[in-house]
C-alpha cells in the first residue's frame, strides 16, 4: 500500500518534580520539543520535522508520550530530544528530560511495547517493595491488569511472534 | 522509582479516571483539566495503579480491529490459506474468534444453493448431459461449444452460441497464425440449402438470381463439373442489380459416370445464418418448391432410434447393476442421448420440399454437417498428419457383412472401381503435403476422401507440424499444380446422407476409445481398431483467400473441412494437437478485411441482412454512447459529424446525383467537351448492350431503350430524365441502396482511381486506356446503368493514421492538393469547430422540466399531467448528436463527402492504416474527372471523433 511511513518515538517524561507530570500538555510538548529541534537543528531541521510531527498519545500519570515525525527526519527528532531539559507551563519551569524507549513505525507497536513495558515495571516495583500495605495495592493493580488481560485476550501478550501479523492489520 | 509516601487512595482512584477515551479506540489520555488538585507526593501504589490502568487501555486498542476488512485479509500473503474464507479453523487461533463473529453477519452468509441437488450429483455424466441437452433448446450449440465455452467470450447471434474472441490476449498471434502457420474455425454455423433434380431445371430456376454481370454463375463450367467451388451474388429473382439477396458459396456433386449426366444432380449451396430465411424463401419461389416432405433425414426421428439401440447393448449390463442402484429402472433405463444438431429446430417443421412440376427437392441440411475452416500455408501439413485416408477392408467369405457397423465401406471396397478411386484420391492427398501454400492449387479445389478415426493417431503432446518442402520437387506434385485436382476425385460420400446418417451413429465413444487404448498390451502402442474402426467421408475444399487487387494475392487462403455431424471433437482436437490456433468471429472479420473482401453482414446494405444488421449496431452504439456523462464523451453535432453510428447510404446518393445535376446546369449544355465525347460515349454505350443479357429486369430494360435510343440529345437528355427518375426515387426513400457490381464497370473504375505513378505497369496491362481521366460521356452510360450506386472501395491511408468503421470519405478541395504538392509531409486539413444549435433547445428543455415540476408541485394532479404532455411528445434531445431528420449530408462539411469506412482499423499485412468501405458512384466519378492525373484518387478520411483529415488512396480492386 502506498502511505506515508511515520516513526512513533515512545518517551517517558523523568522529572523529580510530581508537578511537573500533572502540568504536562501535547501542546505545551509539541511546541517544546519543536523550539528545541530549530534550536539544534536549525531552520532546516525545524521545517523538516514539522511536517507530520505531532504528539499523539499522553499520559500525564505515567508520563508516556507517543510522538510522531515523518520518517525520514525522526533521527533529527530523535537527537534533539536530550537537549529537552524542562518542561514549562503557565509560567512555572519544571526541570526534566525525556528518556527514549522505544522507536516503533506503527502505533500498534508502541502500543504493545508499552504494555510489555508496564508490566516489566510493575513486577520491579513488586519486588522492590517493602511497606506490606503498598505490596497489596501494587499486587491488586498487577492482578487487575493481568485478568483485564485474560478477559480480553490472553494471547495478544503472551505471543511476541504476533507482533508481525498485528502490524500488517495496521 | 519507588516512593513511600502516605497518600489517601481516593485520589489515585479519581486520577486514573482522568484518562480520557477520545475514539473509538479509546486510548487517548491526557490531563482532563488543571482545576483537579495536584498531589504533592506519589507513591508505589499510585504509580502502580496508573500503568495498570494504562495497560489495560492499551491491551482495549490493540485487541480491536482497526481496518473494515475481513480478518483473514488482514494477514499477510504468506500465511492465508485456502480454506480460510469460508473455515474458521484455519485462521491463527487468536484471530478465530473475531473471524467467528464476522462470519455471522448477514452480508456473509452463504447464498442458498438453487439447486436441490449436491455439487456431485449435479455433475454427473447423466445429468450434464441432461443439462446440456436443455440447455441448447434456445440457441443450437455447435459441437464444439464446450471446447470454445472454456476458452472464448461466447455471444448468442444468429441463434447460435458463437465464439467472439479468445480469451487470452491474442490479436497478433492469430494474424500470425493467418499467414506463418494455420488458423482453425469451427464454421458449422454456416447453413447448406441443398438442391436436387435436373441439372438443366435447377439451371433454368437458378438463372433469374444471378447475373453474369456480377461474376460466374451457377452454370459456370468447372463448377458445373464438380470440379470447383463457386461462388455467386444472388439477387432476387429477375431484380439485378437491385433487391440483393447475399452471397453465397455452392459445390455441384460431380457425376461419376458421364454416361447420364442431367439425370440427378445435387447442388449444395453455403451462406451465413442470416441470409438463410431470404434466400430459402427466394429458392423456393424461383423453384416452385411448394410441398413439404416428412424426410426421414429428420433428426428427431434420428434420436429415439439410436437411443433404443443403446439401450439394447446397455442391457446385461443393468442386470448387474440392478440390485445396487435400484432407483432409476423405471423410465430411467433409457440412457440419455446427447443432441447432435440442430437441437431447436421443431421436429413438426419441415425441412425439405418438393416441386411438382420441375421434381426438384429443396432440403435444408443446417447443422447436419460440420464445417471447419483452415487458415493458412501450414493447413496441408496439418491436414496431411491429422488424418489418414481409410485402409480398404477386405471381406472374407462367409461373414454377414449388413449387420457390422460399418458395412456400406465394405460394400464399397468390393467395388474395384471404387477402390482405385480411393487409392487416387488418397495419393492426390499425399502430395498435398508437398505444397507450400493452398494458394497454390487453383481456387475452390474440391477433393473428396475417406479417412480412418482422427483420434487414433493423436499424439501423445500437443505439437506444431513442420512442411517438408522436399517432397515439392515431386514431379507428381508439379503436375497437380498445373492440372489441379481431376473431376472424379472431387467424389465422397458425404454427398450421400443414408452413409452420413450411418457414420454418426457408429461412432466409438471416446470412452471406449480410451478404454481399448488402456487395454493394449504395450502401452502407447498404435491402437488397431481393424474393422471395428470407423470411416468418415469428408470433403475438403479450397478457399482462394485473396483474389482482388495486385499486392499480397493468396494471403489467407486454406482448406475448408466438411465432416458429418457427430464428429466435430474428433476432428477438432487432432488439428489442435498439429499446431492450429483456433479463432472466434471477431478473427473471420480480421481475416476478411485483410483479404479485402466484404464482411457477410455488415458489408451488404442492400441485402436485407446487411440491413437488420447496421440497425442493431447503431442501436447498440448509441446506447454505449448514452452511458457515459455527456462531458465525457464526443459531441458529434460540434465535429460536423451527422451519422456517427449509421450509414445513411440513401440520402448520401440522392444528394450526389442533385448535386451533379446543379453542376450541369450551372455550366450549361456547351461543354467544351461535348462533340468529342458524344462520339466516346456511341462506342462505350455501345459496347454493354450486347453484353448486358438481363432484359428480364425492369429498370435496366427502361433505362437501357432509352438510352440508346436518343443518341443525339442524351447530354441535355439525361439530366432531365434522372430529374424525374430523382422525383420518382425521393417517394421510394424506404429503399435499399444499389452496390455496383458488374465486373466490368468495376474493371473500368479500377482503371480510373489507378495513380499513373504507382502501377506502370496497370496501365500496360489494360493498354489503349493510358490512365484514361474518366470522360464525361463513359460516366454518363455508367450512370445510366446504375443510378444512384455505391462502390466498394479499398482505402490505404498514405501518411500516419488508421480509419475506423463510420469514418467520412470526403473529396478533397482544390489547396490542401496544392499543400500536399509543396509538403509531402503535410497531414492533412482540420475541420473548423460546429456550432450546436440543440444545445440552447436542450437547455430549454431542461428549464422548462424545472418549471413544470415546480408547476407540478404547486397545482394539482389533472394540470400537471397536461403540462408533461409537450415534453414526452417532443423527442428526446440527446446532447451531441444530431436529431430530426438530416440536413444535406454532402455539404455539411468543409469537404465534400463522399462515402463511408466501414471496416477499417490498423492493418498488420500492410503495416499502415487501411479501411474499407463505400462510396458515392456519381461523387466518386465525379471526383475523378476533376483530379490531375498525378492525384488522382486521393480523398480525404476523417474519423467520427477527430476534426482532422488525412490524406488517403481510393481503389476499386476487382
Amino acid at each position: 500500500m502506498v502511505r506515508f511511513k511515520h516513526r512513533y518515538l515512545l518517551c517517558e517524561v523523568v522529572s523529580d518534580d510530581p508537578r511537573c507530570r500533572l502540568s504536562l500538555e501535547d501542546r505545551v510538548l509539541g511546541g517544546l520539543i519543536r523550539d528545541t529541534i530549530a534550536r539544534v537543528h536549525g531552520t532546516f531541521g525545524a521545517a523538516s520535522c514539522s511536517i507530520g510531527f505531532a504528539v499523539r498519545y499522553l499520559n500525564a500519570y505515567t508520563g508516556i508520550v507517543l510522538l510522531r515525525c515523518r520518517k525520514e527526519f525522526y533521527q533529527l527528532v530523535c537527537s534533539a530530544l536530550p537537549f529537552v531539559t524542562y518542561l514549562e507551563n503557565k509560567g512555572h519551569r519544571y526541570p526534566c528530560f525525556l528518556n527514549t524507549l522505544h522507536v516503533g513505525g506503527t502505533i500498534r507497536t508502541c502500543q504493545k511495547f508499552l504494555i510489555r513495558y508496564n508490566r516489566r515495571q510493575l513486577l520491579i516495583l513488586l519486588q522492590n517493595c517493602t511497606d506490606e500495605g503498598e505490596r497489596e495495592a501494587i499486587q491488586k493493580s498487577v492482578t487487575r491488569s493481568c485478568l483485564l488481560e485474560e478477559r480480553s485476550d490472553e494471547e495478544e501478550l503472551s505471543d511476541n511472534g504476533g507482533e508481525e501479523a498485528a502490524e500488517a492489520m495496521e | 522509582m519507588t516512593h513511600h509516601s502516605p497518600v489517601d487512595p481516593d485520589v489515585k482512584e479519581q486520577s486514573s479516571s482522568k484518562i480520557m477515551f477520545k475514539k473509538k479506540g479509546g486510548w487517548k489520555a491526557g490531563p482532563e483539566g488543571t482545576s483537579q488538585e495536584i498531589p504533592k507526593y506519589i507513591t508505589a501504589s499510585t504509580f502502580a495503579q496508573a500503568r495498570a490502568a494504562e495497560i489495560s487501555a492499551m491491551l482495549k486498542a490493540v485487541t480491536q480491529k482497526s481496518s473494515n476488512s475481513l480478518v483473514f485479509q488482514t494477514l499477510p500473503r504468506h500465511m492465508r490459506r485456502r480454506a480460510m474464507s469460508h473455515n474458521v479453523k484455519r485462521l491463527p487461533r487468536r484471530l478465530q474468534e473475531i473471524a467467528q463473529k464476522e462470519a455471522e453477519k448477514a452480508v456473509h452468509q452463504k447464498k442458498e444453493h438453487s439447486k436441490n441437488k449436491c455439487h456431485k450429483a449435479r455433475r454427473c455424466h447423466k445429468k450434464r448431459v441432461l443439462e446440456f441437452n436443455r440447455r441448447q433448446k434456445k440457441n443450437i450449440w455447435l459441437e464444439t461449444h464446450i471446447w470454445h465455452a472454456k476458452r472464448f467470450h461466447m455471444v448468442k447471434k444468429w441463434g447460435y452460441c458463437l465464439g467472439e474472441r479468445p480469451t487470452v490476449k491474442s490479436h497478433r498471434a492469430c494474424y500470425r497464425a493467418m499467414t506463418n502457420c494455420c488458423l482453425l474455425q469451427d464454421l458449422s454455423y454456416y447453413c447448406c440449402l441443398e438442391l436436387k433434380g435436373k441439372e438443366e431445371e435447377i439451371l433454368k430456376a437458378l438463372s433469374p438470381m444471378c447475373s453474369v454481370d456480377a461474376g460466374l454463375t451457377f452454370a459456370a463450367v468447372h463448377c458445373l463439373s464438380g470440379k470447383r467451388q463457386g461462388s455467386v451474388l444472388l439477387y432476387r429473382a429477375n431484380k439485378y442489380p437491385r433487391e440483393m439477396l447475399g452471397p453465397v458459396t455452392f459445390i455441384w456433386k460431380c457425376e461419376r459416370t458421364p454416361g447420364h449426366t442431367s439425370e440427378s444432380r445435387q447442388l449444395w449451396i453455403w451462406l451465413h445464418p442470416t441470409l438463410k430465411q431470404d434466400i430459402l424463401e427466394e429458392l423456393k419461389a424461383a423453384c416452385q418448391c411448394v410441398e413439404p416432405i416428412k424426410s426421414a433425414v429428420c433428426i428427431p426421428s434420428l434420436l429415439p432410434t439410436t437411443s433404443e439401440e443403446k439401450s439394447q447393448t446397455v442391457l446385461p449390463d443393468e442386470k448387474i447393476g440392478k440390485k445396487r442402484k435400484r432407483k432409476d429402472d423405471g423410465e430411467n433405463a433409457k440412457p440419455v442421448k446427447k443432441v447432435i444438431g440442430d437441437g431447436t429446430r421443431d421436429p413438426c417443421q419441415p425441412s425439405s420440399w418438393i416441386s411438382p412440376a420441375t421434381g426438384i427437392i429443396i432440403s435444408d441440411l443446417t447443422m447436419e454437417m460440420n464445417r471447419l475452416r483452415l487458415i493458412g500455408p501450414l493447413s496441408h501439413s496439418i491436414l496431411t498428419e491429422a488424418l489418414k485416408a481409410a485402409s480398404v477392408q477386405t471381406v472374407r467369405e462367409g461373414e454377414d457383412t449388413e449387420k457390422a457397423p460399418h458395412h456400406w465401406w465394405t460394400e464399397t471396397c468390393k467395388n474395384p472401381d471404387s477402390v482405385s478411386l480411393h487409392h487416387r484420391q488418397e495419393a492426390i492427398f499425399e502430395l498435398l503435403g508437398g505444397i507450400t501454400s493452398p494458394a497454390e492449387i487453383p481456387a475452390g479445389t474440391i477433393l473428396g476422401l475417406t479417412v480412418g478415426d482422427p483420434r487414433i493417431n493423436l499424439p501423445q503432446k500437443r505439437s506444431k507440424v513442420l512442411p517438408n518442402p522436399e517432397k515439392c520437387q515431386d514431379e507428381k506434385v508439379r503436375q497437380l499444380l498445373l492440372e489441379g485436382v481431376p473431376v472424379d476425385c472431387a467424389h465422397s460420400f458425404v454427398w450421400n446422407q443414408a452413409i452420413c446418417k450411418n457414420v454418426t451413429e457408429n461412432k466409438i465413444s471416446d470412452q471406449d476409445l480410451n478404454r481399448k487404448r488402456s487395454e493394449l498390451l504395450v502401452p502407447g502402442s498404435q491402437l488397431v481398431l481393424g474393422p471395428q474402426e470407423s470411416r468418415i467421408p469428408i470433403l475438403l475444399i479450397q478457399q482462394p483467400g485473396k483474389v482482388t487487387g495486385d499486392e499480397r494475392r493468396g494471403w489467407g487462403s486454406g482448406w475448408d473441412v466438411l465432416l458429418p455431424k457427430g464428429w466435430g471433437m474428433a476432428f477438432w482436437i487432432p488439428f489442435i494437437y498439429r499446431g492450429a490456433r483456433v479463432g472466434g468471429l471477431k478473427e473471420s472479420v480480421v481475416h476478411s478485411q485483410y483479404k479485402r473482401s466484404p464482411d457477410i453482414p455488415s458489408d451488404f446494405p442492400d441485402c436485407p441482412a446487411g440491413v437488420v444488421f447496421a440497425e442493431e449496431q447503431a442501436k447498440n452504439l448509441l446506447e454505449k454512447y448514452k452511458r457515459r456523462p455527456p462531458a465525457k464523451r464526443p459531441n458529434y453535432v460540434k465535429l460536423g459529424t451527422l451519422a456517427p453510428f449509421r450509414y445513411p447510404w440513401e440520402q448520401l446518393s440522392q444528394e450526389w446525383e442533385l448535386r451533379v445535376r446543379a453542376q450541369e446546369k450551372s455550366s450549361g449544355a456547351s461543354s467544351p467537351s461535348g462533340e468529342e465525347s458524344d462520339l466516346r460515349r456511341d462506342k462505350l454505350s455501345c459496347a454493354p448492350t450486347p453484353e448486358n443479357t438481363d432484359p428480364r429486369s425492369d429498370e435496366g430494360g427502361s433505362s437501357q431503350s432509352s438510352s440508346s435510343k436518343p443518341r443525339a440529345g442524351v447530354a441535355t437528355e439525361c439530366p432531365a430524365r434522372l430529374g424525374t427518375e430523382w422525383v420518382a426515387g425521393q417517394d421510394a426513400t424506404g429503399s435499399l441502396p444499389c452496390v455496383l457490381r458488374s465486373r466490368k464497370w468495376l474493371k473500368q473504375l479500377s482503371t480510373w482511381c489507378g495513380p499513373s505513378s504507382r502501377d506502370r505497369w496497370a496501365a500496360r496491362r489494360a493498354p489503349g486506356s493510358g490512365q484514361p481521366a474518366p470522360t464525361r460521356a463513359a460516366c454518363l452510360s455508367l450512370l445510366d446503368h446504375f443510378p444512384r450506386a455505391l462502390v466498394w472501395v479499398s482505402l490505404a491511408l498514405l501518411r500516419k493514421g488508421s480509419p475506423e468503421p463510420h469514418s467520412m470519405i470526403c473529396v478533397p478541395a482544390e489547396e490542401d492538393i496544392l499543400q500536399l504538392r509543396r509538403d509531402r509531409l503535410y497531414c492533412g486539413p482540420q475541420e473548423p469547430k460546429h456550432s450546436d444549435p440543440f444545445k440552447s433547445e436542450i437547455r430549454k428543455q431542461k428549464e422548462k422540466k424545472k418549471v413544470q415540476k415546480r408547476q407540478n408541485q404547486a397545482r394539482a394532479e389533472p394540470e400537471g399531467l397536461a403540462g408533461a404532455h409537450p415534453a414526452t411528445g417532443h423527442p428526446a434531445l440527446t446532447l451531441g448528436l444530431w436529431s430530426g431528420p438530416l440536413p444535406v449530408l454532402t455539404s455539411h462539411c468543409s469537404r465534400v463527402l463522399l462515402g463511408f469506412v466501414t471496416q477499417g482499423d490498423f492493418s498488420m499485412a500492410v503495416g499502415g492504416g487501411e479501411g474499407l468501405g463505400f462510396v458515392s458512384l456519381t461523387g466518386l466519378l465525379d471526383m475523378l474527372s476533376g483530379q490531375a492525373a498525378a492525384e488522382r484518387g486521393l480523398v480525404l478520411l476523417r474519423a467520427p471523433a477527430s476534426p482532422q483529415y488525412r490524406f488517403a488512396r481510393v481503389a476499386v480492386e476487382v
